[in-house]
């Protein structure tokens, strides 16, 4: 009798303990979608802003280099962008007309590099970039992420040698999932979708 | 989901019949307890619901009963459940920091519930078997939402209340094994507060199926 209970409970244990996989079996798909990430400095106000300028070509971070990528794709993504800053009532500044807003795009093919700093147009050579903020969700990602950042021109620390980042758009899972350029495009979309505070009214 | 739900109950309501209609209906020995071991499904309801809206059919439930007198019990439960469910290109918000993460997420609870339990069985000495029980207990519950590799979980323990209908259908006469069906309300403490979504006083239904060993 007790035997046949001990082998009962023993067994009941046993398939329990198979079973009790805390975690859904299917999470890891997860890393193949793409994830829109935004933040924005809240404590600013974005009517005080009215044009920007952005870049002509996306830098692109391997591995192995850096370098500038030009190619139908990039352009179709820089494309995206303006467009998107014009529905928000922002315009492109004039040649040779110093923009409220520099918008630089970043695409990290490797993993796990985060930090970056350029001269941003020559206009402050040497100069790193600081997030207002602490961007906690940003520490690390997965490879193929891709980074829109939105660079206060108007408002510098030229004590400190500091640029303002404003807003950011983070959007992961470009490599390690398929997509097509339609998803990116409304990944593009969807950034500033979420992001409704980035707007300007300002004449 | 209706129709393995009508199913069992056909199966039970069948197996009680068929035994009813035995000369001896009886059982050949007084039970001194039994424990069970039962697959359960969850189907979370109201603020519960708005959190995960499908049914978790992974738990497990293991139980033990003892009988004091004239069917009354009083016993004990240990349970594991988890409840899930994907949601695609939902938008998180953490307004004071301005940001927002729009992603397919996976939301989950996983719950490990422990109760005790007072069951009243209306005919013991009976093939089959119904009663009735209330669970009074805690559950440690851990609610996830994933998005890519991030896994962002809050733990809660919380106290809950679970009254219960179920049969117990003994497979024979000396036998020593039994089925066991149960369906049961749950009332609990617990919370969800995850980014802007807060819910709050969990509550499910449960369906458990398994088997019981019975001593005499």
């Amino acid at each position: 009798m007790k035997t046949k209970l001990g082998l009962f409970i023993l067994g009941a244990g046993l398939i329990f303990m198979q079973a009790c996989t805390k975690y859904p079996p299917s999470s890891e798909r997860l890393l193949e979608d793409l994830a829109v990430i935004t933040q924005y400095d809240t404590k600013i106000d974005f009517n005080n802003y009215k044009t920007y300028a952005i870049v002509t070509s996306i830098t692109k971070i391997t591995d192995k280099d850096t370098t500038q990528v030009n190619d139908q794709m990039a352009q179709n993504v820089l494309a995206q962008i303006a467009k998107n800053m014009e529905l928000q009532g922002f315009v492109k500044a004039a040649d040779g007309v110093k923009p409220d807003f520099g918008i630089d795009v970043i695409y990290y093919e490797n993993t796990y590099v985060y930090t970056y700093s350029y001269d941003w147009w020559g206009y402050y050579p040497y100069w790193d970039w600081y997030y207002p903020y602490y961007p906690v969700y940003y520490s690390s990602y997965t490879a193929g992420a891709a980074n829109i950042e939105l660079i206060d021109l108007k408002v510098v620390d030229t004590n400190n040698q500091k640029l303002y980042l404003r807003w950011n758009a983070f959007i992961r899972g470009l490599l390690t999932g398929t997509h097509t350029s339609a998803d990116i495009m409304n990944a593009i979309n969807q950034a500033f979708i979420q992001t409704p505070q980035l707007r300007t009214s300002a004449k | 989901m209706k129709k393995i739900f009508t199913v069992i109950m056909l199966a039970f309501l069948a197996m009680g019949y068929v035994r009813a209609q035995e000369p001896s209906s009886s059982l050949g020995f007084t039970p001194s307890s039994y424990y069970t071991f039962t697959w359960s499904t969850a189907f979370p309801i109201g603020n519960f619901h708005d959190w995960v809206s499908q049914p978790g059919p992974a738990g497990f439930d293991f139980g033990g009963r003892y009988l004091l007198n004239k069917g009354l019990t009083v016993g004990f439960n240990f349970a594991w459940q988890r409840v899930t469910k994907l949601y695609e290109d939902e938008t998180y918000t953490i307004p004071d920091k301005g940001i927002a993460i729009t992603a397919n997420n996976y939301r989950f609870t996983w719950m490990c519930p422990f109760q005790a339990v007072v069951a009243y069985h209306l005919v013991p000495d009976k093939i089959v078997s119904p009663y009735i029980g209330l669970g009074i207990g805690g559950d440690y519950m851990e609610h996830h939402l994933m998005i890519q590799e991030y896994d962002i979980y809050k733990t809660y323990w919380d106290f809950s209340l679970t009254p219960e209908v179920g049969i117990m259908a003994k497979f024979g006469n000396f036998s020593n094994w039994g089925g066991i069906l149960a369906f049961n309300y749950k009332f609990t403490t617990n919370k969800v507060e995850l980014y802007e979504k807060s819910y709050d006083n969990l509550q499910m239904l449960n369906i458990r199926l398994g088997i019981a060993y019975i001593i005499r």
